[in-house]
């Protein structure tokens, strides 16, 4: 079953040139114009990934990280979910490289094979940054119904990661 | 986010001066320089993904892709306005390969292009809880960190990162049409989890 996981991204690759070759596309030149994006975006991204993790460094030094943890794990553990991803789950609605930062620390932390590690890349998964959309797509725009719309998205993220966190178990 | 990040700052460093100051500024330089090799691997990432869209761009497939999603997001949004839609065909597809940064200006588009419609205040909370919820086809970034840390079997959290975004926007789409296009009693909310899981 494997297997057929591994083999989808090569896959995608393949069909994906084969077909550029078909309609007389410059793959080559085509794919470098691409792999040019990813500098700006990396460049935009670095503040606020530099700034999280730090935080997330000052937070597990103070050992308030832990306390934190304490407190949530009987509320994640009702639900079925690691209580080590907790901190994850909070940050991502509200900044999307904070959250990268902090699922690469839990991944280190625990070992990126691990059951806590899968459950925290499919949390991570779960929604987009509830808030950021709300701030960024949206900012100009007054519609009353948009804070009810907010409501309805961070619902629907917490029932994914509960059941993502199922899901790993059997997958 | 600005309230959160000075909260927690300042009770981590209050909380650092009383067990030990010294390591305050450590702790800052050895945060930063995590997110430097971070920023190696997503770039890393990127660059594998960024490309790959490029040619599809070139090569028609995202116009195709567009073209599939086009009626659905007619009835979905319920709107006729055309740049509205290519706009949203294009900000659902690149939120679907999980690269947030290629979606948001498309977004941002489709949401003023929303916002002078006739329907604005069901589809723009349609648009909002489409992107906050979006379904991930690969989640590129997760894989990258994956593959840079070492893993076995980097995309074994495919399926049940598809399964569950899956479920949260079909839940997001059912509740949006429940609670926001006419009052509904609220005791519906329960019948509605249960359909949106089972629909997807």
């Amino acid at each position: 079953m494997n297997v057929v996981f591994a083999l989808i991204i090569p896959l995608i690759f393949i069909l994906s040139f084969l077909f550029a070759i078909i309609k007389k596309v410059k793959i080559y030149d085509s794919f470098v114009e691409g792999v040019k994006k990813a500098i700006p975006l990396i460049v935009s991204i670095f503040p606020y990934l530099a700034s999280i993790t730090m935080l997330s460094t000052l937070l597990d030094v103070s050992g308030l990280n832990d306390l934190l943890v304490t407190w949530l794990s009987p509320v994640f553990s009702f639900f079925g979910v690691p209580k080590e991803i907790a901190p994850l789950i909070l940050i991502k609605p509200l900044s999307g490289s904070g959250s990268i930062a902090l699922l690469s620390d839990i991944l280190e932390k625990y070992g990126v094979d691990s059951y806590i590690a899968r459950c925290a890349c499919v949390a991570h998964g779960a929604a987009e940054t509830v808030f950021y959309v709300g701030a960024v797509y949206f900012s100009g725009i007054k519609r009353k119904r948009l804070t009810a719309a907010l409501i309805i998205s961070l619902f629907a993220y917490l029932i994914a990661v509960v059941v993502g966190c199922a899901l790993c178990l059997i997958l | 986010m600005n309230v959160i990040f000075i909260c927690l700052f300042l009770a981590c460093a209050v909380a650092l001066c009383f067990i030990n100051p010294e390591n305050f500024l450590s702790a800052l330089l050895d945060g930063t320089s995590k997110s430097a090799t971070l920023c190696v691997a997503l770039l890393a990432s990127y660059a594998v993904w960024l490309g790959l869209m490029q040619v599809w761009e070139d090569s028609g497939v995202t116009r195709g892709i567009s073209k599939l999603i086009r009626p659905v997001a007619k009835a979905l949004f319920k709107t006729d306005d055309e740049e509205a839609l290519s706009c949203i065909s294009m900000n659902v597809s690149a939120n679907m390969l999980g690269i947030g940064g290629a979606a948001t200006p498309y977004g941002i588009r489709a949401a003023k292009a929303l916002d002078k419609t006739k329907n604005a205040e069901f589809s723009s909370c349609m648009l909002f809880v489409v992107n906050a919820t979006s379904v991930q086809l690969i989640p590129t970034s997760v894989i990258g960190i994956r593959v840079a840390l070492g893993s076995g079997n980097p995309t074994d959290i495919l399926i049940p990162t598809l399964l569950s975004t899956a479920i949260s926007t079909g839940v997001g789409i059912a509740l949006t049409f429940l609670f926001l296009r006419d009052k509904k009693p609220p005791f519906l909310h329960k019948k509605s989890k249960k359909r949106g899981a089972g629909a997807k």
